[in-house]
């Protein structure tokens, strides 16, 4: 049971940007790709959660294709590289959405949610606007939003991108910790390698075959 | 020094709003005082009530008003999701046509549903709330649009991965985004149409009237002054009260006049046809109208345009339209003149100071609830007795449309004038600018998106404007708006002919003169 992606094609009109993917995430792991900005690594992200289609290659999920399976039913959650909270909800109620959303009982629902802001440590603010958030903290609730509704897969794009070193190092252990807290299984994308190296648990380079004939094509 | 002490009056430029706020105390604030506290019998602030005219107009305004609305916000927010949201075929094209009809002259665009329009239903609710949808489309997709369209694509995938099904991305994260701006549409929609009066005049008849023409008609129908004026006082007092109670609990969102790029995303089937029908809802009253124009009720014929160009005499058509272009056209020139650099100066007093922000756009936004037609009957009642007997003056016309236009320059040039980053400022000055210098060599050429923008809507809010000038006008210099309404109000076919010939000319002067001067900001 894991998340098998299966020969995944994806190309922008004529400019192929993945070609032949196939990739294995380990139920309960966090698997890394790494790859140099530009190479597809944010598409096919959005290919597993569904958010656009591929050209040929499916997604399946604890064995069951996903290809016919909206977004919102996929049960696949993502933190987006700039957070994407809701500007209209408070910390709380972005933490909230998801369950809202699953129509959650309010009761065990309430309590998920002030679980997941004591474990990224944002207990304290959960009443606050997220525009009085900092970086860093908008990330732990962008991460505790997409965990809330226990997704089967999370997804992280580029996670800790545009934080500061500090920041950046010690977020990238609270993020390795609070995965490993809730076995998550999880699938990191990014362009750095120590990073990957703190927080996942395998790894993947990904020079793309369409990446290699411009590499190539340039050399 | 001395530099420096002109650059901190320069700063101080809160004077800069003095011209503007006395163009509003002669045009508004003191007729509207005189109003109250002059001509009312005390007897008619309650007896009016009671006269079933009265209610009728009151019962119908409201009624209308609501319908109107309802229709309006409703479609809407549908055009205004898919603009703001989808690259389709013809989307630049049909936002113009969406967003202009806003600026067309009212009696005009009554006439075109005229042409329109089977007979029976020439004089019927069902034709004003269609002329209504038609005008106030664009102030949802001037509200709504630029709100929408910042949403950021990747905000509504996220709903989407927590498991937001499309109906609940709309109830959960659309529509409370959205939510202030549909408010202030709404409500903008529903003064507009309650004080509606051009539309009415027209496209109105026996049991269709609303209090604006209830008011006129007491005026200068049946001479009954004071009941006029309780009405009007009435009417303000309300609308006011209403705009308090919105702008206290709403952040007032100010118009923006610009739907930007979307990212790609395709229409579907449903929506197509939304916008085949809309479209033809667009132009099919305009197609009519140059059809009307050029017919009588059996046959092609060009009687009216002869009637209208003074080549055929016709008994009981008396104007020169020549004339009445001229007279348009001096008065769009002049209140241009006036409106213009009042408002960019009023503006520039007022931006970049938060404090005074929400109230700015609250003092914006108030002359377009106040009817023009109490601000008519206002002036005709403050300036007609010696020794101001400003309105024996052709002037004091184009001063009221400056008047009325003066909301829409300073709302187009807010923007504009709070996006000069202060920085830029500074640095011209570092460079050796002094403070006009600055201003005419790095302020004013950034201002010109707001100065061309600004011009093009006071010239066609004054090309249109009906509801003031049919108060202030006089037989020797009448506007077009005012001869179209005089031609729909005499019977017989080749008036009305002539009429729709004279709507034609001002929708197509006015739409070329907004298209001209402002051809990129889709006004």
């Amino acid at each position: 049971m894991s998340l098998i992606i299966d020969n995944i094609s994806f190309s922008y009109g004529d400019r192929p940007i993945l070609s032949g993917l196939s990739l294995e995430v380990p139920t309960g792991t966090t698997t890394a790709v790494v790859a140099p900005s530009g190479s597809g690594k944010s598409t096919l992200l959005r290919i597993i959660a569904g958010l656009i289609a591929p050209s040929t290659g499916s997604i399946i999920l604890d064995g069951k294709d996903l290809s016919r399976v909206p977004t919102h039913l996929r049960s696949i959650g993502m933190v987006f590289q700039d957070n994407q909270l809701f500007p209209h909800l408070n910390v709380y109620d972005n933490v909230m959405f998801g369950l809202r959303m699953a129509k959650t009982e309010k009761t065990i629902a309430a309590k998920r949610c002030r679980d997941l802001l004591d474990l990224v440590g944002l207990s304290s603010v959960a009443k606050q606007s997220v525009a009085t958030l900092s970086g860093g903290e908008s990330k732990r609730v962008a991460l505790a939003r997409a965990l809330a509704p226990s997704p089967r897969l999370l997804l992280l794009d580029e996670p800790l991108t545009g934080l500061d070193s500090e920041l950046h190092d010690r977020l990238a252990h609270d993020l390795q910790r609070i995965l490993h807290a809730t076995s998550t299984t999880a699938l990191l994308v990014t362009h750095s390698l120590p990073e990957a190296e703190i927080i996942s648990d395998s790894l993947h380079r990904l020079p793309t075959a369409v990446d290699s004939v411009q590499d190539g094509e340039k050399k | 020094m001395v530099s420096h002490r002109l650059e901190m009056k320069i700063r101080n430029v809160r004077i800069f709003a003095i011209p503007a706020a006395m163009l509003v105390f002669v045009t508004a604030v003191i007729p509207l005082i005189v109003l109250a506290t002059s001509v009312i019998d005390r007897a008619d602030i309650f007896s009016i009530w009671t006269k079933s005219p009265v209610q009728r107009a009151l019962v119908f305004s409201l009624w209308q008003a609501l319908l109107s609305t309802v229709f309006t916000i409703f479609l809407g927010v549908i055009a205004t999701w898919y603009l703001s949201r989808y690259q389709f075929l013809g989307r630049r094209t049909f936002i113009a046509l969406v967003t202009v009809p806003f600026v067309l002259p009212t009696v005009a665009v009554g006439a075109a549903f005229i042409a329109v329009l089977p007979k029976s239903l020439h004089h019927s609710t069902l034709a004003i709330v269609l002329a209504h949808i038609f005008f106030n489309i664009s102030i949802v997709v001037r509200t709504v649009g630029p709100r929408w369209n910042s949403i950021d694509d990747q905000l509504i995938d996220s709903a989407r991965t927590l498991g937001a099904s499309p109906l609940q991305t709309w109830r959960h994260v659309i529509m409370p985004l959205g939510k202030n701006a549909v408010f202030s549409a709404t409500a903008l929609t529903f003064f507009m149409c309650f004080t509606s009066y051009g539309i009415i005049t027209i496209l109105g008849g026996p049991g269709l009237a609303t209090l604006d023409i209830e008011i006129y008609r007491r005026a200068v129908q049946l001479g009954d002054l004071s009941g006029a004026t309780v009405l009007a006082i009435a009417q303000m007092l309300l609308i006011a009260i209403a705009f308090l109670l919105w702008s206290r609990s709403r952040s007032t969102e100010l118009i923006a006049f610009r739907v930007q790029a979307v990212s790609h995303r395709r229409l579907s089937l449903a929506p197509k046809c939304f916008f085949l029908a809309l479209a033809a809802f667009f132009t099919m009253p305009l197609l009519a109208l140059v059809a009307a124009s050029m017919r009588t009720s059996h046959s092609w014929s060009l009687k009216g345009w002869k009637v209208f160009l003074g080549i055929q005499n016709q008994r009981g058509i008396d104007f020169n339209m020549w004339q009445a272009i001229q007279t348009s056209g001096k008065y769009a020139l002049i209140a241009s003149c006036i409106a213009l650099p009042t408002g960019i100066a009023a503006t520039y007093a007022l931006s970049n100071r938060r404090s005074s922000q929400s109230r700015l756009s609250a003092l914006v936004i108030l002359p377009l609830a106040i009817s023009p037609v109490v601000v008519g009957l206002a002036i005709l009642i403050t300036y007609d007795f010696q020794p101001f007997d400003f309105r024996s003056s052709w002037l004091l016309i184009p001063v009221v449309h400056a008047a009325i236009a003066l909301p829409f320059v300073m709302r187009s040039a807010l923007p504009v004038v709070d996006g000069i980053p202060n920085d830029l400022r500074s640095a011209a000055s570092t460079l050796g600018a002094g403070p006009w210098r600055r201003f005419f060599t790095v302020e004013l050429p950034l201002l010109k998106p707001a100065i061309s923008t600004g011009s093009a809507f006071s010239t066609a809010m004054s090309l249109g404007e009906f509801g003031a000038t049919s108060f202030l006008t006089r037989r020797e210099s009448r506007t077009i708006p005012i001869i179209i309404a005089s031609l729909f109000g005499k019977a017989g076919e080749i008036p009305r002919t002539t009429g729709m010939v004279a709507s034609l000319v001002l929708i197509v002067l006015t739409a070329m003169i907004v298209v001209t001067i402002d051809r990129k900001s889709h006004i």
